[in-house]
């Protein structure tokens, strides 16, 4: 799955300096290209010492912290848009880090890689293994991905949250396309990521 | 260096002020500073950087002349000094004060200094510079010599490191100023003047800020950086924080840890380039 695909749609859902922030932003690589591109005003928060390192000499303004500790100690609506790319997986409690995130943004962008897939679900019934793929490259004892989900589960998260979902869009592994019917069995199905834009009701 | 302190003469006595010097504060420093840059029609700074107590300095620039201060960054510090270490400071206080050469401060035109005081009260400050592991690795348990003395000499390398640390000091410090300055920095609590809430110290903050601290330091844990982060979320500044990983404890920021180099010459030209310098 190509990092440009998945940047260009973020940054094309980012109006204009808007204030903006990447929860998980790893080493900085997003939140570089939309400070470029759309001059956000950017903000990170990042788990691991070394990304941290890679972003603030980056020029970025970015925390060492973690989702499930740190989202707490912002007020509300601080934020045009939160993204959280990829990282709602591995936090230890990913409904009130969805919380959190609405409660701190105005507009929130969540891309989670699909549990559903059809390459995951063949591996799971016909091989009797946990699935690993590009998406998820660790065996199931080193990973930290420790809250998957399929792109069912998470909408009918978002429905229990009362949270609206807005856009969303497919990933597959050579492109990107909007769906209006994100629960559907098809989508679920065919989507190795679900990429949403999330508002409060 | 300095401005004016203890040893400095009282024109109006001809005398060294000793104890008659007033007691000053981090801000009073910061003040100090604030005078120099209206003096030189410097409009804003563009980075304050301290460590320590310059950190506390740096804090003090982004929390009471935010308009100031384009950016910021505080480096193994706090927003106040914490009881453990207001305990250490008391402990090097009262070495001085309890030698007899001190004389009530009043040494200056005297044989003999407080010498003693000062290098014991270095020596106890030098300990919570490093950490034990850098303790651990500079000196072991080595020996000055193979035998021991079977008595109080200086018999491990590390009683003689801090032995050495303690004379050299006494040379180029003074006693009385000593006394002052850890006064300053014990006295120092951003969140005093807002019945201990922090963020309101921050509230009309608006400069870029870079908060790091170290892995290894114990006298002002990063804990302590992170709740001057907690603070500057909360009125949604521009912030970074950065632990970096070291184990040469508290004085890592006067050495030369390569990340925080990196760090910091990375925090710098982003905000120069956001600045259009």
């Amino acid at each position: 799955m190509s990092k440009n695909l998945n940047e260009n749609l973020i940054s094309s859902l980012i109006d204009r300096n808007s204030k903006v922030l990447d929860i998980g932003c790893g080493n900085g690589d997003l939140l570089f290209h939309l400070e470029k591109v759309k001059k956000i005003n950017g903000q990170g928060i990042e788990i691991s010492p070394n990304g941290v390192q890679e972003s603030v000499a980056k020029g970025l303004s970015v925390i060492q912290g973690d989702a499930d500790i740190d989202l707490a100690s912002f007020p509300d609506n601080a934020f045009d848009v939160v993204i959280l790319s990829h990282t709602l997986q591995a936090t230890h409690k990913p409904k009130e880090v969805l919380i959190e995130m609405l409660r701190i943004g105005k507009k929130c962008i969540i891309s989670i890689p699909n549990f559903g897939y059809w390459k995951y679900r063949i591996q799971m019934l016909f091989m009797g293994v946990m699935p690993v793929s590009k998406t998820l490259s660790e065996p199931w004892y080193a990973t930290g991905n420790i809250h998957l989900c399929t792109l069912r589960d998470f909408i009918e998260l978002c429905e229990l949250l009362n949270i609206s979902i807005d856009e969303a869009f497919r990933n597959t592994t050579h492109s990107i396309k909007k769906i209006n019917k994100p629960n559907s069995y098809l989508n679920n199905l065919l989507s190795i990521e679900g990429i949403f834009v999330l508002s409060n009701n | 260096m300095g401005t004016t302190g203890p040893s400095s003469i009282n024109k109006q006595e001809d005398i060294e002020y000793g104890m008659k010097f007033p007691i000053f504060t981090i801000k009073d420093m910061v003040n100090l500073q604030l005078a120099l840059i209206d003096s030189l029609n410097i409009e804003q700074l563009f980075s304050v950087v301290g460590g320590s107590m310059g950190g506390m300095q740096a804090l003090e620039w982004a929390s009471s002349y935010p308009e100031r201060v384009y950016s910021a960054i505080p480096i193994a510090t706090s927003y106040r000094h914490s009881a453990q270490n207001i305990a250490f400071h008391e402990v090097g206080r009262q070495a001085i004060m309890n030698d007899p050469n001190w004389q009530k401060g009043n040494y200056y035109n005297t044989k003999n200094k407080p010498r003693h005081g000062l290098s014991v009260a270095r020596m106890i400050a030098h300990i919570t510079y490093l950490s034990e592991g850098a303790f651990q690795e500079k000196f072991g348990r080595d020996m000055q010599s193979k035998v021991l003395s079977w008595g109080f000499d200086a018999d491990f390398q590390v009683e003689s490191y801090l032995r050495h640390q303690g004379i050299s000091f006494v040379d180029r410090f003074d006693a009385n100023s000593y006394l002052y300055i850890t006064r300053a920095m014990d006295y120092f609590d951003l969140s005093h003047s807002y019945d201990g809430d922090l963020f309101l110290a921050f509230k009309k903050t608006r400069c870029k800020l870079l908060i790091v601290s170290f892995t290894s330091d114990w006298l002002f844990p990063s804990s302590e950086s992170l709740a001057i982060v907690k603070a500057l979320n909360k009125t949604a500044a521009d912030v970074s924080f950065v632990e970096v990983n070291s184990d040469k404890g508290h004085d890592s920021f006067l050495l030369e840890v390569k990340d925080l180099y990196k760090i910091l010459s990375g925090f710098i030209s982003g905000a120069a380039r956001k600045k259009g310098i």
